[in-house]
């Protein structure tokens, strides 16, 4: 296909009106969450900026967070892909093509050196000098470091590729670690989630396609817009927690009823996503809809924070298990006796005391 | 008793006092009200929809607004501290823990309560106690800063989310907030038990009027106490407190 065309010059070309275009550039704008007087700016964009050219690699992963992009809705994946940005490289779309698509890389990486996006899913392992995962015959880091040299900017997508994902779960055999902790310096976007929302992908490409600069971020480097709110704060349950109705199994009438999964181990309260607001599947549903407690796959290590069904995680003490409130009434109640204990021990020390300094007139007048 | 008599020595002002029992309150309300938040309950019939139960006399909304209120007393309780601390010597907020004399009254106290030592000096305040206030101090500290965080991130766009969503990627990511806020919680608490006999055992043993000292300020101590200078002066509060007394008792005589 053809590069370095604006969205308005494809539009002509496809000979679509030009009344089409301002409604695409405003689901554009709605999409990047932008507020509507942002809408001159996105047109004025589209008109002029070409169409960015991504390279995408993937690492140490699922091939999920891919799957859930095919599925993006506004805009469909197919005009994205084909029509928003120019994806010159994408190792799982293009497996079939083998070695001259490698050399394709290579040329690709020289060509728009310092233009490129570079998007990436999966973590990078470290370890064994990182042959648990290999790309083309080379290790994952050392394709990963060439692409990122020449980036403008890199997006991560997915928690693997954000955080380090499940592969970096303790003890973390392969060493994964995210990829901000292998390419410092460059503009980097974290898009966490397991996988990432479809359309929260595709905004966060389109704000860099746009704009020139990634969206704003939080303290963590993820786009604000879309990982500012909790989940709990945006869901739609939110009246039965405040009102204090909970299922308290996954087989009551409260988990019938629809009630607040807090009580069997909704991680919403401590989640930052949109699925709360934008939802999944063109805002079909999202895990808690469908009657699920959020897991907070878009936390970094969320992986850790198993048990996925209780409030608090369970610690493995030998032979039991026990949460933070157990553990914490246990040490009170032990340190109840110990004062009862360390008590009576001082009552009889100090009487023990009297009687050997005293005698026996002087103490009972 | 060296000679039978009792001296009254001023020791702290009523901002602390009012501080102490104002922490008390609050730290009981929170630790009671977080048990429910962690595992809440409902109390009468609540239907299928929430529309009416959130104005039930249990509700999950009103049980974290109170923990809410309490925890705001809380932390605004501690200016008074503050302020104690600036008009009075004996709200000495840090023990002098550059000097050597503190290590060896604090190595006096714990031999003590070993109970490898039948006796410790006088002391107007006891310093590994102290020590310990300085602790609870701190995990206070640690727990206003993970409620807040919980509770500003509800408006992350506000000048608190902002400052406060550092705290979650610190922490990794807010359910390790939620868990310090858990953990610290019962440490509190195990401080407060500890505290609670201490004091009790303190009157008991030494018989010096420590648990009314946090109602009336005054300590009574036969002995000279060793920290004098650093609590109280001989010349200003204690002498002058114990001749008002004195003066208040005498009866008129023409």
């Amino acid at each position: 296909m053809q590069t370095n065309n604006s969205l308005w010059e494809l539009f002509q070309k496809r000979g679509l009106s030009r009344r089409s275009f301002l409604k695409t550039c405003a689901m554009i704008t709605g999409l990047l969450g932008l507020s509507p007087l942002k809408c001159t700016e996105v047109v004025a964009a589209a008109e002029e900026k070409n169409l960015p050219v991504v390279i995408w690699l993937h690492g140490h992963e699922c091939t999920g967070c891919d799957e859930s992009f095919l599925r993006s809705q506004t805009p469909l994946a197919s005009d994205v892909i084909l029509n928003m940005i120019s994806v010159e490289y994408d190792d799982c779309l293009s497996a079939a093509a083998g070695e001259p698509f490698e050399q394709h890389f290579k040329e690709i990486i020289e060509k728009y050196a310092g233009q490129y996006i570079l998007a990436v899913e999966g973590g990078v392992p470290l370890a064994e000098n990182g042959i648990y995962c290999m790309v083309g015959g080379r290790p994952f880091v050392t394709v990963l470091k060439e692409a990122a040299a020449g980036a403008a900017a890199i997006v991560e997508y997915g928690s693997c590729s954000a955080w380090g994902g499940i592969q970096s779960a303790k003890p973390n055999p392969t060493n994964t670690v995210a990829v901000s902790q292998i390419v410092g310096g460059t503009t980097i976007v974290k898009v966490p989630g397991c996988p990432p929302i479809p359309e929260v992908m595709t905004a966060v490409i389109m704000h860099f396609a746009l704009f020139g600069q990634l969206p704003p971020l939080d303290t963590s480097g993820r786009p604000k817009q879309f990982y500012g709110n909790r989940i709990h704060d945006t869901c739609y349950r939110r009246p039965f927690f405040d009102s204090g109705m909970f299922a308290e199994r996954f087989d009551d009438a409260g988990a019938k009823a629809g009630w607040c999964l807090y009580k069997v181990g909704c991680r919403g309260p401590a989640t930052y996503n949109s699925c709360g607001n934008m939802r999944w599947w063109n805002g079909l549903s999202y895990p808690i809809q469908s009657g699920h407690g959020c897991i907070g796959c878009s936390n970094n290590g969320f992986w850790d924070n198993d048990q996925f069904y209780e409030r608090l995680p369970n610690i493995p003490i030998s032979a039991t298990i026990a949460n933070a409130d157990t553990i914490g009434a246990v040490a009170t109640g032990v340190a109840v006796a110990g004062v009862v204990a360390h008590g009576a021990l001082s009552v009889v020390e100090k009487y023990k005391r009297q009687r050997q300094s005293k005698p026996e007139e002087e103490r009972r007048p | 008793m060296s000679d039978g008599q009792l001296k009254a020595y001023y020791v702290y002002s009523p901002w602390l006092r009012i501080f102490h029992w104002l922490m008390v309150m609050s730290i009981v309300v929170l630790f009671f009200t977080g048990l429910y938040i962690g595992n809440p309950f409902f109390i009468g019939s609540q239907g299928l929809e929430p529309t009416y139960a959130f104005s039930e006399r249990l509700s999950m909304e009103t049980v974290r607004f109170i923990h809410f209120a309490a925890a705001f007393i809380l932390v605004c309780a501690f200016v008074l501290r503050v302020y104690g601390f600036v008009v009075n010597k004996g709200d000495r907020l840090l023990p002098r823990f550059w000097t050597k004399q503190h290590w060896a009254w604090t190595m006096d106290i714990m031999l003590h309560y070993m109970l490898l030592r039948a006796s410790h000096k006088p002391y107007l305040r006891n310093p590994l106690a102290r020590m310990s206030y300085l602790g609870v101090y701190f995990l206070i500290g640690i727990e206003a800063i993970t409620g807040f965080t919980m509770y500003v991130m509800v408006d992350p766009k506000s000048i608190w989310g902002q400052s406060f969503s550092l705290v979650n990627s610190l922490l990794i990511n807010e359910y390790y907030v939620h868990l310090i806020h858990h953990y610290v919680a019962w440490l509190i608490i195990i401080f407060a038990v500890v505290h609670i006999y201490m004091a009790v055992r303190a009157d008991f043993m030494e018989r010096e009027g420590e648990i009314s000292s946090m109602f009336s300020g005054v300590k009574f101590l036969a002995h000279q106490p060793v920290d004098l200078g650093e609590i109280a002066t001989e010349e200003d509060s204690l002498v002058r407190y114990w001749d008002n007394i004195a003066r208040d008792s005498r009866p008129h005589s023409g």
